[in-house]
């Protein structure tokens, strides 16, 4: 009994992460049609940055509220200045800003050298339930994903903002033609999904500790998790991540876990073949 | 599909990248056009030339290093295939590299076969299988895949095959399969240095050779402009999914090649050869060379291996740095590659028929 719920917690949180990572991806996917291979990096900037305020001395959340909007802040740059111009070709978006990501994570691997680099949690100890130990942090991310989920669902749904950016992605011509600055709500999405991004860096750096290859590890299974949950609205990149991530974390308590590895990919692969919209399919919220 | 072909042999040339040139037409006289074209076969003999002299010229561990390039640039050459000539972006070039390394490795370590006359098609064969599976699952069906989709799945293809052999205790897991029998025909042996250096630089130009009759061909042509413009290629008939199918096969297999001669020289193979790290290498090098023409694939592993090993004694750290630079900036302002300083855009696209200059001339002036 007890072995079984801490392998379910052990799913919940590692879903969590997954989910926490694929949101900014899946924005940036489905708003914009740019499959952001940079997007691993600004995790990795973002647990940097978390990483440096515990460096300085600072308290750890400092660096965990900071990670976001340097985060952000860089991604609204980078799309003013060079992913704009790949807005008409997704092939060339993908190579353009692989070599962005390629930029950011040699510069990073710099910085930081070979090593692996242990942030400590901001929350530590455990949770005790009965007999049960869970680990009070892992904890902490999946209530901030479910929080961090149901503020991205709210600002597209309800907010002028949301509609906006809805509006430029469903029929661009016209939001420009009713007063929409569609460049600005470009920018505007980027940086949000890359300041999703630095947040879920920030939160996962004590559970994966620092390096320079820390995004790339999840950039494919998050690519994976779009896919398998449907390019065009923000619920299906989340829905797929929770496939995703919890069949990544559930088949190793199964089956040897090399095997369980490649199933998923393969799994989600045979999937995407026969059912290309997704999970769920249709555009908007 | 032949039948197609023949029936749209006038229409594709002059289709073909032909709104560009049209635009251009009026400044550059058919005679213009045909000097240009004569500057594809001085770059490859160039090319050639100094393949053939370097192992004269250079010291004997700088031999083994030009022999690793040939190796690799024969490697970029199946990726050019795929993505230069037909479109496809293929991210995980290097499972069909690799896989094929490991299957030699396989057979020099379990059953001792190491001549060249069967390795080397054995690892051919390895690669056009892997490539047949997975383009033929990836790409055919009822519904015509996405360019997402496509590249995609050869990633995650890549990544999948990456983490397999990491953990697979047969491929000997994190440290793959080290010191593999060096290959043989009869008693003799190829070692690292020229011999294997000659061995290496005569494949490729055979492979290059028949690369490029192939995309001089119809089928070329076809390819050429699937590239530019799919869905017309479609309307005119083409089985656009089967001619990716074919080309992304055939891309596999020359992949399969390099990948089995790369496992012999190096003599080890280990997880990375078939995983994303590789994948990402041999686009860098078609993209820096320039896509859709051969010898850019050749040039750009030249040039990116070349350099980085200049460079890498002395700015080890920044120099990945250095590369992602000037892969964006080629990216943002020269989409066609280095090459494209010297090379007309009308020489990427095939030749068909009897090129006379009143032949241009009337096809350009055809509406």
């Amino acid at each position: 009994m007890a072995n079984a719920f801490v392998a379910a917690f052990e799913i919940l949180s590692f879903g969590a992460i997954i989910v926490l990572i694929v949101l900014g991806l899946g924005i940036i996917a489905s708003m914009m049609g740019i499959f952001n291979f940079a997007q691993g990096e600004f995790v990795l900037l973002g647990a940097y940055i978390t990483y440096l305020a515990y460096a300085k001395g600072l308290p750890i959340w400092t660096g965990m509220v900071a990670a976001p909007f340097v985060v952000g802040g860089l991604g609204f740059v980078l799309e003013a200045l060079i992913i704009r111009r790949f807005y008409a070709a997704p092939i060339v978006a993908m190579l353009g800003t692989y070599a962005l990501g390629l930029i950011i994570r040699e510069s990073v691997r710099g910085l930081i050298g070979g090593f692996y680099l242990t942030v400590p949690e901001p929350i530590g100890g455990s949770i005790d339930i009965g007999a049960m130990h869970i680990s009070a942090w892992r904890f902490t991310i999946i209530v901030i994903t479910l929080l961090v989920m149901a503020g991205c669902y709210l600002l597209l749904s309800r907010t002028s903002f949301g509609l906006r950016m809805r509006a430029t992605l469903e029929n661009p011509s016209l939001a420009r033609a009713s007063g929409i600055s569609t460049p600005l709500m470009y920018g505007a999405t980027f940086a949000f999904g890359s300041a999703l991004a630095g947040l879920a860096g920030a939160l996962i750096v004590p559970v994966f500790s620092l390096y320079a290859d820390l995004g790339l590890r999840f950039l494919i299974q998050g690519f994976v998790a779009v896919m398998v949950g449907g390019v065009g609205s923000f619920i299906g990149p989340v829905a797929g991540a929770g496939v995703i991530g919890t069949l990544s974390a559930a088949l190793p308590w199964i089956m040897a876990p090399v095997v369980a590895d490649v199933l998923v990919f393969v799994l989600a692969i045979v999937f995407i073949k026969f059912r290309p919209q997704g999970l769920i399919a249709g555009k908007g919220v | 599909m032949p039948k197609a072909m023949g029936a749209v042999k006038q229409a594709v040339p002059a289709e073909i990248g032909g709104e560009r040139d049209v635009a251009m037409a009026g400044s550059r006289a058919a005679g213009a056009v045909a000097s240009t074209r004569k500057i594809l076969p001085i770059v490859e003999g160039v090319v050639l030339l100094a393949a053939l002299l370097a192992p004269l010229l250079l010291q004997d561990y700088l031999t083994v290093f030009a022999t690793r390039v040939i190796i690799l640039a024969l490697f970029a050459l199946s990726f050019d295939l795929v993505w230069g000539y037909a479109g496809i972006m293929s991210f995980g070039q290097a499972l069909f590299f690799g896989s094929a390394g490991y299957g030699v490795a396989l057979l020099a370590r379990d059953l001792d076969i190491t001549n060249i006359f069967l390795v080397l098609p054995a690892g051919t064969l390895i690669g056009l299988a892997f490539a047949l599976l997975l383009g033929g699952f990836l790409l055919l069906g009822r519904h015509p895949s996405s360019v997402i989709f496509v590249s995609l799945g050869t990633l995650t293809g890549s990544y999948a095959a990456d983490r397999l052999a990491r953990g697979w205790y047969y491929l000997g897991g994190q440290n793959g399969i080290p010191s593999i029998a060096p290959m043989s025909l009869g008693s003799y042996e190829f070692t690292e240095g020229p011999a294997f250096y000659y061995l290496v630089l005569g494949i490729l130009v055979v492979v290059y050779l028949l690369c490029r009759f192939l995309v001089r061909s119809q089928f070329g042509l076809a390819l050429a402009g699937l590239r530019e413009n799919e869905q017309r290629i479609a309307f005119f008939g083409y089985k656009v999914q089967h001619l990716k199918a074919i080309i992304f096969t055939i891309g596999g297999a020359v992949a399969g090649l390099a990948g089995s001669l790369y496992a012999f020289h190096e003599g080890f193979v280990w997880p990375n050869m078939v995983g994303v790290v590789v994948s990402t290498q041999v686009v860098l090098y078609v993209l820096f060379g320039g896509s859709g023409t051969l010898i850019g694939a050749v040039i750009g592993a030249v040039i990116v291996e070349g350099v980085s090993f200049w460079l890498s004694d002395n700015y080890r750290d920044i120099w990945p740095i250095i590369l992602g630079l000037l892969l964006l900036l080629v990216i943002l302002f020269r989409p066609l590659g280095l090459i494209s300083f010297v090379l007309g855009e009308r020489e990427r696209v095939g030749s068909f028929g009897a090129r006379s200059k009143e032949n241009v001339k009337e096809k350009r002036n055809a509406p």
